[in-house]
C-alpha cells in the first residue's frame, strides 16, 4: 500500500469523499494565507493611519484566533477565560519593561513565558473536567485574575492602566523604534506569519493527528494508549501561549496595559470569531476577526449596539453552516469535487 | 508464539467489583493463554463487559487482581493499560466517525511509535505508519474502503473497522466486545472470518451473546452467568452441560 493512496487526488474510491487529513492539508487555506501575506506586505507602506492601525488589529489578534483554534478546533476544549493568558501576555511586557528594563525581545519572552507557566498551573486543574466545568472553571479563572487586576492599582494600575515606553526592536545589525508604525507593522506581520506556520505545521504533524482523533473521539483515543490528559494540556498551553503573544503585541500597539486585557470581551472574542469563521481550519478564525474589527470600526461609528448585528450574523452562518464560514466554502468544494468525480 | 503457547498471558485472580451493593463480578479466577481464541457467554447482566472494563482499567477493580504476563496491571489507567498491550473493541460501536478508515488506524499505529508528539514532521510522510496501515486494512478486508469516512460505512464494515483499530495498536491481547451485534446475517460470515483471521495473529477474547455463533467459533468457551465462572470447556462440552442450558433456556 502506498501512502498516496491515502492523498486522495480526484477521490480514488467513493466518490471524492476526503477525510480529514485533507481537509486540513487544504492547499485552498494555504493559497490564501500566502495572497495576503503578499498583499500585506506590498501595501504596508501605503496605508493610511486609520486603516494601518484596522489592519493591525487585525493581524495581532488572528495570532490569538489561530492559537485558541488548536484548543477549541483541534480538541474541542472551550475554554472561556482565555482573557487571562491576553492579559498576562499584556502586562508580562509593560511590566517588565516598566520594573526590570527589559529590552524588547527579553520583555516579549517574558510575556509568552508568563503566558506559558499561567496556561500550564491553570490547565493542571481544568483540563482534566470535562465540558460544561472546563467552561465554568476557565471562567472562573479570567474573573479572579480579572478582579485581582482592577484592584491591585499598585501593580497593574486598575482601570487606568500603566503607559509604558517600549525599548526600540534591536535586530543586531540594527534597532528600530516602535513608534514608526511601519515597523510595528512589519513586526506583527512577521509574528503572523510564523504563527500560521508553525500551527500549520502542528497541525499535519503526528501531534496534530492526535489532537484531531481527541477532538473525534476521546474515549477511543485513551484506549488506544493516548494519555488524552497530557495531549488536551498541550493544547491548551499552546493556546495560551499565542494568546499571550498576541496580548504583549497588542500592548505594544497601545504601549499601555490596563485591567480591560482580562475582561470578558477578550474571552468571548475568540469563540465568536471560530463559530464566525469556521473552527478547526486555522484561517477560518481569522476571518472572524476581519469580520468582528470591520463591524467594530466601521459599523460602530453609526451604530453603537453593532453587537446585535453581530450577534444575527452569527446565528444566521450557524444556522446556514455549523462549521461557519471557511467550513461553508470548503464543504461545497467538496461537493463540487464530488459531483465531477 | 510456538513456544509461549499455552502459557497464561492473562489471569485474573478473585476479581470482584461491585457498584454499591450490586456485584457485577463476583470472584472471578480466570486465565488465558497465548495464542487461544476465547470466547466469552453469557446472558445479559452476567458482568461480561463488566469484566472486560476492569481488565482495561475503564473500572477498578473493588478486589482482586489482573496480571498480563505475570505483571499486575489492575488500577492502572485505560493508556497505560493499552501501551501494555491489551486493546479492546466496545459493545456499541466506538470509532472516529468523520475520520476515514485509513485515518482511524492510523491513529492506532501512531500511538506505538516513537512520535506522536512529534509537531515537525508531516504526518503523511512517514512511511511506516501507512504501510503498516494498508496491511491492516488488507488483513480485514478494508482495503479498498481506506478512503472513505467512517460514519458513512455499513453497519458491518464499522464493526470490522472497530477490530482494525483495536489491531492497529499491535496488542499481545485482543478483546472484542459482542463485535457482532447488530450486523446483518448478510455480512455477520465476513466479520466471523475476520476474527478467526485476526485471532491468528494475537490471543484473542471475545464476547458473544448469541450461543450458536460462539459455538461455532474454533477457541474454548469460558461462561459468565451472574457475576460468576459457572463453566468451560471446548464448544460440544458447553452445549452439553446442563447448567448451561439451564441459563440460556429454562430461567434465562
Amino acid at each position: 500500500m502506498e501512502l498516496r493512496d491515502s492523498s486522495p487526488k480526484g477521490g480514488v474510491i467513493g466518490g471524492g469523499i476526503q477525510g480529514i487529513s485533507k481537509r486540513i492539508g487544504s492547499k485552498l487555506s494555504l493559497f490564501i494565507f500566502f495572497v495576503v501575506v503578499i498583499v500585506l506586505i506590498l501595501i504596508g507602506p501605503v496605508l493610511p493611519p486609520g486603516l494601518m492601525s484596522l489592519v493591525l488589529e487585525m493581524m495581532i489578534l488572528s495570532i490569538f484566533a489561530m492559537g485558541y483554534d488548536i484548543l477549541l478546533g483541534y480538541t474541542e476544549q472551550c475554554s472561556l477565560g482565555h482573557s487571562l493568558f491576553f492579559g498576562v501576555g499584556a502586562y508580562g511586557i509593560v511590566l517588565s519593561v516598566l520594573h526590570l528594563n527589559a529590552g524588547f525581545w527579553v520583555a516579549l519572552l517574558i510575556a509568552v513565558a508568563l503566558s506559558f507557566t499561567f496556561a500550564f498551573l491553570e490547565g493542571l486543574i481544568s483540563v482534566r473536567l470535562s465540558e460544561a466545568y472546563f467552561v465554568i472553571i476557565t471562567a472562573l479563572f479570567f474573573s479572579i485574575f480579572y478582579l485581582l487586576a482592577l484592584s491591585m492599582t499598585w501593580l497593574t494600575g486598575g482601570d487606568d492602566g500603566l503607559s509604558v515606553e517600549i525599548p526600540p526592536v534591536s535586530l543586531g545589525f540594527a534597532s528600530f523604534s516602535i513608534y514608526n508604525s511601519l515597523v510595528n507593522f512589519y513586526l506583527v506581520l512577521f509574528f503572523l506569519i510564523a504563527t500560521y506556520i508553525i500551527l500549520a505545521r502542528i497541525v499535519s504533524s503526528p501531534l496534530g493527528r492526535v489532537f484531531i482523533s481527541i477532538r473525534e473521539n476521546q474515549e477511543r483515543a485513551r484506549f488506544l494508549g493516548y494519555n488524552v490528559f497530557r495531549y488536551k494540556l498541550a493544547a491548551f498551553i499552546l493556546s495560551a501561549v499565542f494568546a499571550g503573544l498576541s496580548g504583549a503585541l497588542y500592548a505594544i500597539r497601545l504601549r499601555y496595559g490596563n485591567a480591560d486585557f482580562f475582561s470578558f470581551m477578550w474571552s468571548v472574542n475568540p469563540i465568536v470569531w471560530s463559530l464566525l469563521g469556521g473552527m478547526g481550519t486555522l484561517i477560518g478564525p481569522c476571518i472572524g476577526v476581519v469580520i468582528m474589527s470591520l463591524f467594530q470600526y466601521y459599523v460602530s461609528a453609526w451604530w453603537s449596539q453593532y453587537l446585535v448585528i453581530v450577534g444575527v450574523l452569527i446565528i444566521v452562518v450557524l444556522r446556514v453552516s455549523p462549521k461557519g464560514i471557511v467550513g461553508y466554502i470548503k464543504s461545497k468544494r467538496e461537493e463540487a469535487l464530488s459531483g465531477e468525480g | 508464539m510456538e513456544k509461549g503457547r499455552g502459557m497464561k498471558l492473562l489471569e485474573t485472580v478473585g476479581l470482584t467489583m461491585s457498584f454499591g451493593g450490586l456485584v457485577a463480578l463476583d470472584d472471578v479466577d480466570f486465565s488465558v493463554g497465548k495464542g487461544e481464541l476465547r470466547g466469552i457467554i453469557g446472558p445479559n447482566g452476567a458482568g461480561k463487559t463488566t469484566f472486560f472494563n476492569v481488565i482495561t482499567g475503564y473500572l477498578k477493580p473493588t478486589k482482586g487482581k489482573t496480571l498480563l504476563d505475570g505483571e499486575d496491571i489492575s488500577g492502572l489507567p485505560p493508556h497505560t493499560i493499552s501501551q501494555r498491550g491489551i486493546s479492546r473493541t466496545f459493545q456499541i460501536t466506538n470509532i472516529f466517525p468523520e475520520m476515514t478508515v485509513y485515518e482511524s488506524i492510523w491513529a492506532g499505529i501512531n500511538s506505538r511509535t516513537k512520535q506522536p508528539w512529534n509537531p515537525f514532521v508531516r504526518a503523511d510522510t512517514i512511511g511506516d505508519i501507512s504501510r503498516k496501515a494498508g496491511e491492516i486494512c488488507e488483513l480485514v478486508g478494508l482495503s479498498d474502503k481506506m478512503n472513505l469516512v467512517s460514519e458513512n460505512l455499513s453497519h458491518g464494515d464499522q464493526r470490522v473497522l472497530e477490530i482494525a483499530i483495536a489491531l492497529s495498536t499491535d496488542p499481545i491481547l485482543l478483546l472484542l466486545d459482542e463485535p457482532t451485534q447488530g450486523v446483518s446475517p448478510k455480512e455477520i460470515d465476513n466479520l466471523l472470518e475476520v476474527i478467526e483471521k485476526v485471532s491468528q495473529v494475537t490471543t484473542t477474547i471475545m464476547i458473544e451473546h448469541d450461543m450458536n455463533i460462539a459455538l461455532s467459533l474454533s477457541g474454548t468457551i469460558t461462561v459468565f452467568n451472574e457475576g460468576r465462572i459457572i463453566a468451560g470447556g471446548s464448544p460440544s462440552e458447553i452445549s452439553e452441560s446442563e447448567e448451561v442450558q439451564e441459563i440460556y433456556l429454562g430461567i434465562g
